[in-house]
């Protein structure tokens, strides 16, 4: 075992290996923490995918799995696998040959491209691709397409934390330690995220701290299975995490809890935080977010007094439009307590989908090269150009947001190229992006499922499952691991690189876009990294598999990775400083009145992933939660007379939806919650506000202001 | 002595990935063998694992009439299929609950601690996968001896002491809720 390793959950045993099978070692497809796992293959032609087995000796997870991860490879051998192109004709999509598809794909680009321009033709993705694939992706755009418009659905889940990480420390990894450092913290703050349910395999080293005596303070307005084993839960009114953290600040300070010694030497900017902070005292902070003052004061306490406190936050922190500047808020209890840069002390992000920190790394972004470069930037254009072998020129400025570009189709965007999202069941106001998508002149999707996306397609170009293909990702700690696959493709599926390749060989691009494997493709990754922020260079498929993973930045072959960041207290900033910034509370963009009286917050459920295009299609987990529900408090029931398990219509001033209602005492009685992985009649998101934090771009999913009213069954659509 | 599965009741998240992961075993016709329970919905999200409690004097084995259940190096396992005759004597018996029947087959099944995995000494996969450790799968004497929670491994059914070997650890509701208490809900403020 690698050194790297030593403080993790892995199990001594061994996976247990069947005649006539092959295991395959590979990651699991869903969130950030990317699980290790073997994959039971029957050895045959045909290589049928017959189950899991644990991957006991992976470090981050030793075996262990959410229900997703057990049932992930249910995919593979799945009915309504897409196995063959279809074009739409006469209003309706039929299966066709990939050369036909392909003819039109091509016809439609150049078509388009030619008669309204370049960056008429635009390309939406995803980060639950390997790197290989989302690299690929950015470049095809920028020279394969010459557009300016990409951006990525990580727009929805990451930036926020990039952009908070940015500001305030001037590196954007996930996390500044490896997901070890947890178990050593006296003090763990945890904010916006349900853990226990989105992120499960967290949970070793939330109870690793635990065991070693470790306070956990859990920040949710609901009680999750999360909170419920909180010492400390603050269970804040949605959209106030800036007043809370302000609070706790304001406490800390107050105490003389603040780490004078390590402010002065490696911070800029505490005076205003510390002038900003005196007017919330805690009476103030309870009037804004809800939370007992007895409660904020214990919690400033305790972190201040922590010797190591690691603190950690997710969407529920992030989705909001001051998301950027609450993670600030978040990463200042780190920066004016110093912890961080050692074991135990750190903060992170708990990244949602699978790759959404090598997704936002290497050039799908609207705004960004390879290596987590600027493409404003004369030097990073310089250089990537040298890799591609094309003149600076011919790359393209930075676009726009993902959201954004969804505003724009059938205006500036003529053409869509959408691959590895489903914007119809993740984007705010979903009503309007059918129309928009609808608007276009011509929309072609890549996915391996007909999802509510793919359905309003010109085009749907079948592509594969995860475990069908080879690569990179890089998880939640910013470590970078091999994503193993096999053969064959089910039916006339190919792979997402390959398809492509393939367009932007009959563009004429082809001479760009040549190689023989992900590897290859990784390859020129490395070098196109190299020097940049995201550093992959020294990382190569031989190292990961040698490592278990290599951490990023890893800039020489002869570099072994980095695990910790900041060991040496020196920040991503020329004078090495990290920023504290001082934010005052705005609170959401939209707020409740006498016609909209309750916030309606959204997030997921354990037993689906995102827009649930994949596990909605996996029986044995979609019968765990077949449906949306609306969560609400008793009190807030008999206010609109509702009971339980009865018929609900929920409004927002966008759109409504009609669910089940289900009591709970563990939500605050202002607040009701619904998921989000369905689409069509079932999304919540009709009703969410598009509103977007001005520095991320990221919509605030997290907070709308919504009436709710009892109804019977029949009443299922929505508007 | 042998592996006894311990279950930390109020680590449990209510993943259910024990019950997917239980299908996952070669020996169970992915059929699960393991329940979830929410143990007050609406009042509290805690949930907690059912296992086979693996009872020194198990009922199912003791009811069947057929001696179709044996006990094996302490499991009680699943019945063998050419005995079973459906008849669900071992379900009405067992006072956790436990055997099921497949109605298709007319065949009891239950847990048999994935004979195919703990024979080759790799934990059964509801232990394998519990993301939390909820379920561990560790030497009976430290299970019930040397915790650091309160365990129980005997149970009182209206005067009949029944002996398990699978042991549950006991959360400590002085210091913590863990959602085992009545209570009117959460402190907040409105």
């Amino acid at each position: 075992m690698h050194v790297q390793n030593t403080d993790y959950s892995q199990k001594n045993y061994e996976a247990i290996r069947r005649p006539g099978e092959q295991l395959i070692t590979t990651h699991c497809c869903f969130c950030g923490m990317q699980c290790g796992m073997h994959i039971r293959v029957e050895r045959s032609e045909t290589n049928k995918v017959i189950g899991v087995e644990p991957r006991y000796d992976f470090p981050m997870n030793g075996g262990r799995l959410c229900p997703k991860g057990v049932a992930a490879y249910r995919q593979a051998d799945h009915e309504e696998r897409l196995t063959q192109p279809l074009i739409r004709k006469n209003g309706k999509l039929v299966e066709a040959s990939w050369e036909e598809a392909m003819d039109l794909v091509v016809g439609k680009i150049k078509e388009l491209q030619s008669k309204y321009g370049k960056d008429s033709f635009g390309i939406y993705s995803g980060s639950s691709m390997t790197n290989e694939k989302c690299y690929l992706v950015g470049k095809f755009a920028r020279i394969g397409l010459g557009t300016k418009n990409i951006d990525y659905n990580g727009r929805y889940c990451m930036s926020s934390a990039a952009t908070g990480f940015n500001q305030s420390v001037g590196i954007d990894r996930g996390s500044t330690g490896p997901w070890s450092d947890i178990k050593f913290a006296d003090v763990l703050l945890i904010a916006g995220s349900n853990t226990a349910e989105c992120h499960p395999l967290s949970m070793p080293y939330v109870w690793g701290a635990r065991d070693r005596g470790a306070k956990l303070i859990v920040v949710d307005p609901r009680e999750t299975k999360t909170a419920l084993v909180a010492d400390l839960h603050l269970d804040l009114r949605p959209g106030t995490d800036v007043a809370l953290v302000n609070g706790l600040l304001h406490v800390m300070f107050r105490e003389g809890l603040v780490n004078r010694e390590f402010v002065e030497k490696h911070t800029n900017g505490v005076e205003a935080v510390e002038e900003l902070v005196k007017g919330y005292t805690p009476e103030r902070v309870e009037e804004i977010t809800g939370v007992r003052k007895d409660k904020i004061e214990a919690a400033g306490i305790l972190l201040g007094k922590a010797r190591n406190s690691f603190v950690l936050f997710a969407r529920g922190v992030e989705q909001h439009t001051s998301g950027s500047d609450a993670v600030s808020n978040y990463v200042n209890i780190s920066l004016l307590t110093g912890s961080v840069g050692r074991k135990g002390a750190g903060f992170a992000t708990f990244t949602g989908q699978g790759n959404g920190q090598g997704g936002r790394e290497h050039g799908q972004k609207a705004d960004q090269l390879p290596g987590y470069r600027k493409i404003t930037d004369p030097a990073a254009r310089e250089y990537v150009a040298s890799v591609w072998g094309v003149d600076e020129k011919e790359i393209p400025g930075p676009g726009i947001s993902a959201f954004e570009m969804l505003k724009s189709l059938g205006g500036d965007i003529k053409g869509l190229l959408l691959i590895c999202s489903n914007p119809m069941v993740s984007a705010p106001t979903i009503g309007d992006v059918e129309e928009r998508l609808k608007s276009l002149e011509f929309f072609v999707c890549m996915d391996m499922f007909l999802s509510e996306s793919a359905e309003l397609a010109d085009v749907v170009l079948p592509t594969t499952v995860w475990l069908e293909d080879n690569g990179t990702t890089t998880n939640v700690e910013g470590r970078v691991i091999r994503i193993r696959g096999m053969e064959p493709t089910p039916g006339k599926s190919k792979r997402d690189w390959e398809v492509i390749c393939e367009i932007a060989e009959r563009l004429g691009r082809g001479q760009y876009f040549r190689y023989s494997s992900p590897e290859d493709i990784f390859n020129e990754l490395r070098v196109a990294s190299k020097g940049g922020i995201a550093d992959y260079s020294g990382i190569s498929y031989e190292k990961i598999e040698r490592m278990d993973g290599v951490f990023w930045p890893c800039p020489s072959d002869d570099h072994e990775g980095t695990p910790r960041l900041f060991e040496d207290l020196k920040f991503n900033f020329p004078d090495g400083r990290a920023r504290l910034h001082a934010v005052e509370h705005k609170g959401p963009n939209e707020k409740t009145d006498a016609e909209y009286p309750l916030i309606l917050t959204t997030g997921r459920v354990v037993y689906h992933y995102l827009s649930g295009n994949q596990t909605r299609r996996i029986e044995s987990l979609l019968k765990l939660c077949p449906d949306p529900y609306l969560e609400l408090h008793p009190d807030t029931a008999r206010r609109f007379g509702i009971g339980n398990g009865q018929m609900v219509k929920v409004s927002s001033r966008r759109g409504f939806l009609t669910v089940v209602a289900k009591i709970v005492k563990t939500i605050r009685p202002d607040t009701v919650f619904v998921p989000y992985h369905w689409g069509k009649t079932l999304g919540i998101n009709h009703l969410t506000n598009p509103a977007l934090d001005p520095k991320s771009r990221i919509p605030e999913f997290k907070v709308c202001a919504v009436k709710i009213e009892p109804t019977n069954l029949g009443d299922l659509a929505n508007g | 002595m042998a592996k006894v599965l311990y279950v930390d009741f109020e680590r449990c998240i209510g993943c259910r990935a024990c019950i997917l992961g239980c299908e996952e075993c070669s020996g169970h016709d992915h059929l699960s063998r393991m329940f979830v329970d929410e143990l007050n919905p609406g009042e509290t999200v805690a949930t907690s694992p059912t296992p086979c409690m693996h009872c020194y004097t198990p009922a199912c084995a003791e009811s069947c009439p057929v001696q179709a259940i044996q006990v094996l190096d302490g499991v009680v396992l699943s019945a063998s299929h050419e005995k079973c005759i459906g008849c669900k004597n071992c379900t009405y018996a067992c006072p956790f609950g436990i055997p099921l029947v497949d109605e298709s087959k007319k065949l009891m099944y239950k847990c048999d601690l994935c004979f195919d995995r703990t024979s080759k000494g790799v934990p059964p996969m509801c232990v394998s996968v519990c993301p939390t450790d909820t379920l561990m799968f560790i030497e009976e004497a430290e299970a019930k001896t040397r915790m650091n929670k309160p365990v129980q491994y005997q149970w009182d059914f209206g005067g009949t002491v029944i002996e398990t070997r699978t042991v549950i650890g006991i959360p400590n509701t002085e210091t913590h809720r863990y959602g085992y208490n009545e209570v009117e809900g959460f402190d907040h403020v409105e």
